[in-house]
């Protein structure tokens, strides 16, 4: 019974403790405003392992076509290379303002990919995020609006954009 | 004194916020379409080049595409070209009659109608 009311008080004080903080306004929501340590390893965890679960039985299909380079780096440039950056490109708005900073998908691969990923998890988990989006962070799910083909010709070309130089970039990328 | 540096500090703001619009002209944001550079492709090092590379591929085939569209879109009102000057040597022409019909032709040999003739 005395177990019972100590559960009690403990939920009225967290329920109460919640409200204050959601009803306040005391939450600095700014961008310009970054989270501090804990909040930051909290969010980025349970962001990659959700991304890492939801992506797991993604079958990842033969992605040697160069085909799909021509179609995933237009779409890459058009949609993508305003926040993900490109070959030559240090910064821009969007990759300065956002926060969460996106990552720059121009960097070896190596950077990208999470420590004791292979190469297909690292292609499934693309595709998952391009597909879906991430809440709250700035990435659109661009499945709502291009088909499955479309998203695995981009994942196709981010497998290869680490390893251009700024005038590949541009021949892969541009659209007269 | 401490209204004038408030006063002072407002107009430095100020200053920055202008400058930071005029750096942010929405022109700047634009995205248009570029051709591809092929041209950039002369200059890479060709040794270094695997023909069977998808980046290689990709913009091999690119460039080929590119290459079609600004012959097909070549401007040719242009070009001029200047018959008046040009002549022509029929000395050394020869015409092959042997198998004309001149059964039809008035005034004309048959010992004629068989030969070669040269045109002057």
């Amino acid at each position: 019974m005395k177990a019972i009311k100590i559960l009690f008080l403990l939920a009225i004080a967290v329920i109460s403790g919640s409200s204050v903080i959601i009803f306040s306004g005391v939450v600095d929501v700014a961008a310009d405003k970054p989270h501090g340590k804990f909040v930051y390893w909290l969010l980025q965890e349970t962001r990659e392992n959700s991304i890492a679960k939801a992506s797991e039985n993604i079958i990842v299909p033969d992605l040697s076509d160069f085909e799909l380079l021509l179609t995933g780096g237009v779409d890459y440039e058009f949609m993508c290379a305003g926040c993900h950056l490109a070959p030559g490109l240090k910064q821009s708005d969007m990759s300065l303002g956002l926060y969460p900073a996106p990552t720059n998908l121009s960097l070896t691969y190596e950077k990208q990919v999470k420590q004791g990923e292979n190469n297909e998890a690292a292609q499934a988990r693309n595709f998952w995020i391009i597909k879906h989006g991430v809440k709250a962070s700035g990435m659109p799910a661009w499945g709502k609006t291009h088909d499955d083909q479309r998203i695995w010709a981009m994942v196709a070309f981010l497998d290869r954009l680490p390893t251009l130089t700024p005038e590949q970039y541009q021949i892969l990328t541009a659209i007269d | 004194m401490q209204y004038i540096q408030a006063t002072i500090y407002l107009m430095l703001t100020s200053c920055f916020m202008m400058t930071s619009v005029q750096a942010h002209d929405p022109s700047e944001h634009v995205k248009t379409n570029e051709a591809p550079k092929c041209e950039s492709m002369k200059a890479m090092d060709h040794s270094k080049m695997d023909a069977n590379d998808p980046i290689m591929m990709a913009m091999m085939k690119k460039c080929k595409a590119q290459a079609q569209k600004e012959a097909m879109q070549m401007d040719h009102s242009n070009m001029e070209m200047d018959h008046s000057n040009m002549e022509m040597d029929h000395s050394n022409m020869e015409m092959d009659h042997s198998n004309m019909d001149h059964s039809s032709m008035e005034g004309m040999s048959k010992s004629a109608a068989g030969g070669h003739h040269k045109h002057n």
